[in-house]
């Protein structure tokens, strides 16, 4: 519980250290939704801003006006709308991992990093991230195909019963199994994707088969931050949500803007906060010695020294991870 | 920590394996199903009835006269049926034995020489009209994407012998009066060897079994429930000088005549039953079997259901003509709404009785069934509703359910139209008086939902049904031929509601409500026909509403009313100081105000224009022609102009571009971008997560 304290309690200072990371990357989610959404703007723009019928919508959450908008043959094919958001939503995945690198790299360094070299560790790992991004989504889709397809016949097995509440109960036992499964596989990859970038490591293989290792040797302790992390993460969601709805005033679009958007700023805090416990766990536990021959006068002897990615800065010194006396 | 990897290896095979023991329990731990016995032959079902129920087995022929059922000291239906059934249901194999006896008294003036029984249950078969229209047009319950055995259902007369006739079983030959589907079950013809004469009784005795299916169309079984409707052979109605007795269609429901109902049913002793009709008896018998009798007066149909885990409650309504048994049977998992299923019920009764007629009959049955399937539907002084184990009290399905079942007595049961042919006149002016009373009980325009926030009333609802297939079947059209199942359900519901509410705007709202309940008066234990209904309310109205009839009820054309453009211009605009602003106050605008029908329903509205000194002004376009257009000489220039201000119009197809304002309103648009941009965020954030 202690290990798993300390590695929380590393993971936040890193995180509140690097707070500017969540800033962009939420400025980068929104600004890819605004494009994303820009479609359906233009759509309901057009049949809400001269229309006395559409203050309705200001009147409370009326769900027949909304329908009613959404169901005029002039709003055009909601697929438009929404295949749209969904493309810019997936653009934000690929922009998440594009700039990832980055972050992992300002969560090592005990110092500031340099906006060029952030950019420099992104580019750096692109590709390696490409690759890890494609081995990840195989093995989720694996794992998740596998899951399902187990979850599949007990609900209808449960459907069988005459009691109502057991497809339900087994519907919320066998989510949670695949929550623990599908988190426990982002800790792997995590892992493998702090190695990746602060390792410096080209062949991913090894990130992955290092980041496996180290899952599994300390899965309790690394399931346990991260489900901690993923539960905050529903309390923000949900919070927010009940603010915006309990607290909002129907008419107040200024408000709902403000709930909403501090809302989905917050709730990236989260995932980052769980990527700062990987950089740590890293630090602690991954890094590998590597053996230099001493040139100083004296016996030749064997000093062990960490392995991280090279700091491109001058002043850059890597963080002295506690955990080095034992690797 | 260390054993931590391998409680994560483990834990999905032990809650699997978890899971599927208590499945197995729980299939395990549902009562046993005794075998229930054979009926007998035919001649065993004439044993006298108990109670106040008289009925005539084996004297002279007649139609008891009796009045148990109902709060009347005369009967308040010409009763041309009296079913005589003794039934016993097999829990096992779903399977009921029964005998029937129909005594039909010919009323038609003049003889019969055949006549066609309903054989509903036999709808369910792979190539049935029902299973095949369903596959085309779609269903409620299942597009029968692949054909599975515990979806077959069959009703099979095993024996039909008339009284002084003698056997004629082989007499029976299936019919399919609507498509001539030579595979479908659905109405058998009996030829009789002697025309029955005008004026005389005529008595089938009738050996039949029925096999339900898996709960469709609300009937049949799921686990240990079973709801028995359109279960026993049925005799068409002989409706304006023919027999009217169509095949049971994937969008049909049904037409039967009024009578008088014995049903004796016995069933495992465990089962817990509720049916239509009053219960007179009730008697154990030796083979773990319990036999409850049940009586019914001045009813066209008989439904029941079983199933051992029914939790009751009863209690006494007081209506207009006497009190009322109100009897809810709820599931184990839904006994905590029972109040609000009460509460619901006990309003529909007094909105009902205030505002169209009293409810005669002396009990009333709420089933809340084990599976949606068989949620939601109407049977005379029976009905089931629809809940979920999880239900807010801010949703209101299971009210919306029970009121519009419960009206169902009254516009169907009572006022008996024809549901094969004239489906909106039971289903769209329940819809349109389920829009009245639960507008009173819940609210105009929070109704169907008032939670979190978010509302949504059941007159909105109404015309969301009928913009969602507007322009694709007539209200008017027999319910087999509507194009699909949402063009019948947008129709036949959704329409027929939103044409009679707007009719409220064009005779007036009280009106309205009298001819209402007039027509339930006039009409009530009758089968009328939609001139009937159409003709009342042109009659207490003093109007002729034809021309609105011709295009709502009859025709398809679809209301699109539009304000085309409005704008303003200084008279001498060619002056330079014209419209400057430096003498606003003094300069005279020309206004216009283009309106535009944009489809083809032509009606009469209003429109109001407002101008920007506050002035208002109302006009009146009588739409005969595509466009039109206002001009207006003011010292003001136009604001905003709205077509039909008062709201009272429910059929145009689109309410946005009703009005139209000069000055850009962004609010709106900005308060639904948010709540997409929020979900486009979000789902971004979410595939981040757990890809990357």
């Amino acid at each position: 519980m202690a290990e798993n304290q300390g590695l929380l309690a590393d993971g936040w200072r890193r995180l509140g250290l690097n707070k500017r990371y969540i800033v962009w990357f939420y400025l980068l989610n929104l600004l890819i939704a605004g494009f994303g959404t820009a479609a359906f703007n233009h759509q309901a723009g057009a049949i809400l801003d001269h229309s006395i019928y559409s203050e309705k919508l200001l009147r409370g959450f009326d769900i027949g006006v909304l329908v009613e908008m959404i169901a005029r043959p002039e709003f055009g094919p909601t697929d438009a709308s929404a295949t749209s958001a969904l493309h810019f939503a997936l653009f934000f995945l690929l922009a998440t991992a594009l700039f990832l690198p980055g972050v992992f790299q300002g969560y090592a360094s005990t110092y500031r990093l340099p906006r060029e070299d952030f950019f420099r560790a992104c580019g750096r790992n692109l590709w390696r991230f490409i690759r890890l991004l494609i081995v990840a989504a195989i093995v989720f889709a694996i794992v998740a195909g596998a899951l399902f397809g187990i979850r599949m016949p007990l609900l209808k097995k449960a459907a069988e019963s005459t009691n109502e509440l057991l497809p339900f109960y087994v519907s919320l036992a066998s989510l949670c199994v695949i929550f623990l499964v599908m988190t426990t596989l982002r800790i792997w990859f995590d892992l493998a994707e702090a190695d990746v970038v602060l390792s410096d490591q080209r062949a991913v293989r090894r990130s992955i088969g290092k980041g496996f290792r180290h899952m599994w040797r300390n899965l309790g302790t690394l399931l346990g931050a991260y489900v901690l992390a993923t539960i905050v993460a529903a309390i923000i969601l949900g919070g927010g949500i009940l603010v915006w709805m309990k607290f909002v005033p129907a008419a107040s679009v200024v408000g709902a803007v403000i709930v909403s958007q501090f809302t989905l700023l917050l709730l990236l805090i989260p995932r980052f906060w769980q990527r700062g416990v990987a950089v740590s766990y890293y630090l602690r536990n991954m890094v590998e010695p590597i053996t230099v021959q001493s040139f100083t006068p004296g016996p030749v002897g064997l000093v062990a020294v960490p392995v991280v990615s090279e700091p491109i800065s001058p002043k850059a010194v890597p963080d002295a991870p506690t955990g080095l006396q034992d690797a | 920590m260390k054993m931590m990897r391998w409680i994560i290896v483990f834990l999905p095979v032990v809650t699997a394996t978890l899971i599927t023991v208590a499945v197995r329990e729980h299939a395990a731990a549902a009562p046993q199903a005794t075998s229930a016995p054979v009926a007998g032959p035919a001649a065993n079902a004439g044993a006298a009835m108990t109670g106040g129920a008289m009925v005539m087995m084996g004297g002279p022929l007649a139609i008891p006269n009796t009045t148990t059922a109902i709060n009347s000291a005369t009967p308040m239906s010409q009763r041309i049926v009296h079913y005589e059934i003794d039934a016993h249901y097999n829990a096992t194999t779903h399977t009921v034995d029964a005998n029937e006896i129909l005594t039909y008294h010919n009323l038609t003036g003049q003889a019969l020489d055949h006549f066609p029984f309903h054989l509903y249950q036999n709808a369910f078969q792979p190539n049935s009209t029902f299973v095949r229209e369903a596959k085309v047009a779609g269903n409620r319950d299942t597009g029968y994407d692949k054909w599975e055995g515990k979806e077959y259902g069959s009703e099979e007369i095993k024996s039909l012998e008339v009284v002084g006739q003698g056997d004629l079983t082989a007499q029976l030959q299936y019919v399919a009066p609507d498509d001539g589907n030579k595979d479908d079950k659905t109405v058998a013809d009996l030829h009789l060897l002697k025309p029955i004469a005008a004026g005389q009784l005529v008595q089938f005795k009738i050996v039949f079994q029925t096999k339900f299916p898996e709960t469709q169309a609300r009937s049949g079984w799921k686990h240990d429930f079973v709801l028995g409707g359109q279960w026993f052979p049925k005799v068409g109605v002989w409706w304006h000088g023919a027999w009217n007795c169509h095949q049971y269609h994937a969008m049909t429901e049904f037409f039967a005549d009024f009578g008088v109902y014995d049903v004796k049913l016995t069933v495992p002793q465990y089962e817990i039953v509720g049916a239509s009709g009053l219960r007179i008896g009730e008697a154990s018998n030796s083979d773990n079997t319990k036999t409850y009798t049940y009586h019914a007066d001045d009813i066209h149909d008989f439904a029941w259901t079983a199933s051992p885990r029914y939790k009751v409650k009863e209690s006494v309504y007081q209506a207009q003509m006497g009190p009322v048994q109100m009897r809810i049977l709820m599931q184990p998992a839904h006994w905590s709404q029972v109040d609000r299923h009460e509460k619901i019920l006990r309003e529909s009764l007094e909105q009902f009785e205030s505002r169209y007629g009293p409810y005669p009959y002396k009990t009333i049955t709420l089933v809340d069934p084990e599976d949606a399937a068989a949620g939601g539907m109407e049977y005379p002084t029976f009905i089931t509703g629809d809940t979920s184990w999880f239900m807010p009290e801010g949703l209101y399905e299971p009210e919306v359910v029970i009121e519009h079942e419960f009206g169902h007595q009254y516009w169907y049961g009572m006022v008996a139209t024809n549901e094969f042919e004239d489906a909106w006149m039971d289903e769209g002016i329940n819809s349109y008086t389920e829009v009245k009373v639960l507008d009173a009980i819940l609210g105009k325009s929070t109704s169907i939902m008032n939670e979190a926030g978010a509302t949504l009333g059941e007159r909105e609802e109404q015309r969301l049904g009928y913009i969602s297939a507007a322009n694709l079947d007539p209200i008017a059209q027999k319910a087999y031929e509507y194009y699909s199942y949402n063009s019948y359900g947008g129709i036949t519901y959704g329409k027929t509601a939103s044409v009679l509410l707007t009719l409220e705007g064009i005779i007036g709202e009280d009106t309205m409500a009298k001819a209402m309940q007039v027509y339930f008066m006039k009409y009530r234990f009758t089968h009328p026909t939609k001139e009937d209904f159409l003709k009342t309310i042109e009659e207490v109205s003093g109007r002729n509403l034809r021309w609105y009839f011709d295009q709502a009820i009859y025709g398809s054309p679809v209301m699109d009313y539009k304000v085309l453009k409005i704008d303003s211009f200084p008279v001498n605009w060619y002056e330079k100081t014209a419209g400057s602003g430096k003498d606003d106050k003094n300069t005279v605008y020309r206004s216009y105000v283009w309106l535009q029908r944009k489809d083809s329903f032509v009606m009469p509205v209003d429109v109001e224009i407002k101008f920007d000194n506050g002035e208002k002004v109302r006009e009146r376009w009588d739409g005969a022609s595509r466009w039109t257009k206002f001009i207006y000489e003011k010292k003001a220039k136009v604001e905003s102009a709205e077509i039909d201000p008062d709201h009272t119009i429910q059929i145009d197809r689109d309410n946005f571009d009703n009005s139209y304002t000069q000055e850009e309103n962004k609010k709106p648009v900005h308060k639904v971008e948010n709540y997409w941009l929020f979900i486009t965020q979000w789902v971004g954030q979410a595939l981040a997560w757990w890809a990357v």
